[in-house]
């Protein structure tokens, strides 16, 4: 005892391995809860990760940049720049130079209907440019039947539920009847390029995607009449900050028209909500883990100090104050949780490393499973983060010494006379 | 009748407005003189019990003077080891007045009475209640560790008591490694080390074969002889009494007989 000011620390740490088996089972039982922790939120992140990526790299991007009146009404007056218009492939260059940008692509959105013989279908047109919008979204890569369409050609691209309502399939012709930005109605024969499937019900069912320019001409609009620049970006959780530097950025290249960058948790927000609504379940999950753990790790502390009752009466008895008693009892508490900190993130590592990278695929127990207008893989894939690993050890450290405070009061009230008479 | 309770601080508390009376009653005529370690006054310990309450100590007015080396002997549940706990500020007195050297201790709170304990009160149990994850030396040097006293110093003192009761080279010896002698006289040594007013020792020999009980009676005689600190023992063994230069008999929480010589 030779350096006084770890004189209470260092007699926790002798206590802790007076029962050597009891801590190391206690300890395990708080490193076990770390690591259901920290999987847990490996888990939710890696299946948040994913439902974002599918809501928003099917169709939408992460990031969306309209004139500021064009949401959420989305009237096809609302273009970037106005009845003016904009340099296109500029907004398109500043956008994709923008630090955490991936893509960008241009899009005109219009509705309409789309008919076959005497079928008819109301349908949301999206107009693309084919080449920039395979980096932005997915739809285009993964036709079920055909391809995607090519630019400059009359061709459209629809969803499985409307080519089966119109009883199309490549190669024939639909006519699509649209309103048109001169007040007129624009109508015209398309030829079904190919039909995609995205197990999403309302995409299928009524979308379909033409080349930027066809459905300009469909709509009388100009070629720099856009309603919104799509954008992928590197870091889906960061959309926020992202969004934030873009609309700074463009505000100081001096554009003369008004842009709004728009993050996914805005047009998407349905998925932002069933993104905040499973983080607070998994939250109170995790809570509950550590709760549960509290009342185990106090249980057995506890006990501990029911066993030297006597030597705390004695060291009270010596004159040692109340307070430096709690101390080291509580020093016992989180010098354990430093230990099963230590063993938790020890075991968590390979378990998070094995989840990430080589995650078990469920898909022959489970389908794939639509939720929040994104899909979801039956894989439990692990997404590696620093805030889940840290919120875990916060809450370890937190329980660890919240189950030593009852032990440490109760280590206080211990009566030395009564102690000592074995009473 | 007032009746004992645990307070905040974790002891057994008196009526102090009770104490505060006798006070009054008596007009503070209640001094203590420089040769008197502790002395008290018409002290009482009542456990609330039922059916009825229990009296442990009954109005006992005692002083021990410093250098006394004396036995309080009596039959078992004759208020010895209450009237101890009292002695030593580890219980306050349902009623009475008691103090240490010139500082009344009756109406300390529990955080004063830890360091009166600490500073002014040794104790050796029947059961020696070494610290078991401490060494020999570690546990003699305690409650100079806990006075703030300077590693180098406590060493050095543990060290110079160690060899002088027998205890050289046992210093980094766990209690489990030490035999029931040495444990008690470690703890002698942490008792005496702290040069208190007062040592109170509970049936020190009880736990101890008469060698190791004569062994440790010789200790403790000769710090009293040589350092002049004093003892009371609780004891029911006859060396302990032969030994004492007084001798303090309890029955039924009173003092019936103080002798010396």
């Amino acid at each position: 005892m030779t350096d006084d000011r770890w004189i209470w620390l260092r007699l926790a740490w002798r206590n802790l391995w007076r029962n050597r088996k009891r801590t190391l089972i206690t300890a395990s039982a708080l490193s076990v809860g770390y690591l259901a922790s920290v999987t847990m939120i490996g888990l939710w992140e890696g299946m948040l990760a994913e439902m974002i990526e599918s809501g928003t790299n099917l169709v939408t991007g992460q990031l969306q940049i309209h004139s500021p009146d064009y949401y959420p009404e989305r009237s096809m007056y609302a273009t970037l720049g106005g009845r003016d218009g904009i340099d296109v492939d500029e907004l398109v260059r500043l956008t994709q130079e923008t630090p955490g940008v991936v893509a960008a692509s241009p899009r005109v959105y219009g509705g309409g209907l789309v008919s076959s013989g005497s079928e008819t279908v109301a349908g949301m047109l999206v107009g693309v440019d084919p080449e920039r919008e395979a980096d932005v979204t997915q739809l285009l890569s993964f036709p079920a039947e055909g391809r995607a369409p090519r630019a400059g050609e009359r061709e459209i691209f629809i969803g499985q539920g409307m080519a089966e309502l119109l009883e199309v399939g490549p190669g024939d012709e639909v006519v699509l009847v649209a309103p048109a930005a001169d007040g007129s109605l624009g109508n015209d024969l398309y030829e079904v390029s190919g039909v995609f499937s995205t197990g999403l019900v309302a995409l299928d069912g009524s979308f379909g995607i033409l080349p930027i320019g066809s459905l300009q001409e469909l709509m009388y609009m100009p070629e720099n009449r856009i309603h919104e620049i799509a954008a992928s970006i590197e870091d889906p959780f960061a959309v926020a900050a992202l969004g934030d530097s873009l609309g700074a950025t463009l505000d100081a290249q001096g554009l003369d028209y008004p842009v709004l960058p728009r993050p996914w948790t805005v047009f998407r927000a349905e998925l932002a909500a069933y993104a905040d609504l499973a983080g607070a379940v998994n939250g109170l999950v995790v809570g509950i883990i550590f709760i549960m753990a509290v009342f185990g790790v106090a249980n057995t502390m506890l006990l501990g100090t029911f066993e030297r009752r006597r030597e705390f009466a004695v060291v009270r008895a010596l004159g040692t104050p109340p307070a430096k008693v709690a101390v080291t009892v509580v020093y016992e508490g989180l010098i354990m949780g430093v230990l099963a900190l230590a063993a938790g993130v020890a075991l968590s590592v390979p378990v998070l490393f094995w989840l990430h990278n080589y995650p078990p695929d469920l898909s022959n127990l489970f389908g794939e499973i639509s939720a929040a207008g994104g899909v979801i893989r039956p894989v439990l894939r692990a997404e590696y983060s620093v805030g889940g690993p840290l919120a875990s050890g916060i809450g370890l450290l937190v329980t660890s010494i919240l189950s030593a405070l009852y032990p440490a009061y109760k280590a206080v009230k211990i009566l030395p006379a009564d102690a000592l008479a074995n009473l | 009748m007032t009746t004992d309770t645990p307070d905040e601080d974790g002891f057994t508390g008196q009526d102090m407005s009770h104490a505060v009376g006798a006070d009054a009653a008596t007009g503070g005529s209640a001094t203590a003189t420089a040769d008197i370690a502790v002395r008290t006054e018409d002290v009482w310990k009542i456990y609330a019990q039922e059916p009825e309450d229990v009296e442990a100590v009954r109005g006992v007015s005692l002083e021990i003077r410093e250098g006394d080396f004396m036995t309080m002997a009596g039959p078992s549940g004759s208020g010895k080891t209450t009237l101890l706990n009292l002695l030593g500020g580890l219980t306050r007195p349902t009623r009475g007045r008691i103090w240490v050297r010139d500082k009344e201790i009756t109406n300390f709170s529990g955080k004063e009475l830890a360091r009166m304990r600490l500073e002014s009160i040794g104790f050796v149990f029947q059961a020696f209640n070494l610290l078991p994850v401490l060494s020999a030396l570690e546990n003699a040097e305690f409650s100079l560790l806990l006075r703030g006293v300077p590693a180098e110093e406590r060493h050095r003192r543990v060290q110079e008591l160690f060899a002088e009761i027998g205890l050289d080279g046992l210093e980094s010896r766990k209690p489990a490694r030490l035999s029931g002698g040495q444990q008690q006289r470690v703890a002698v040594a942490r008792a005496v080390v702290g040069e208190p007013t007062l040592v109170l020792a509970d049936e020190p020999t009880a736990n101890l074969d008469s060698h190791s009980s004569d062994d440790l009676l010789d200790v403790m005689e000769r710090l009293n002889r040589e350092h002049g600190t004093t003892f009371l023992f609780s004891t029911h063994d006859p060396r302990v009494v032969e030994r004492a230069r007084r001798r303090v008999s309890l029955v039924d929480g009173q003092i019936v007989s103080d002798e010396r010589g």
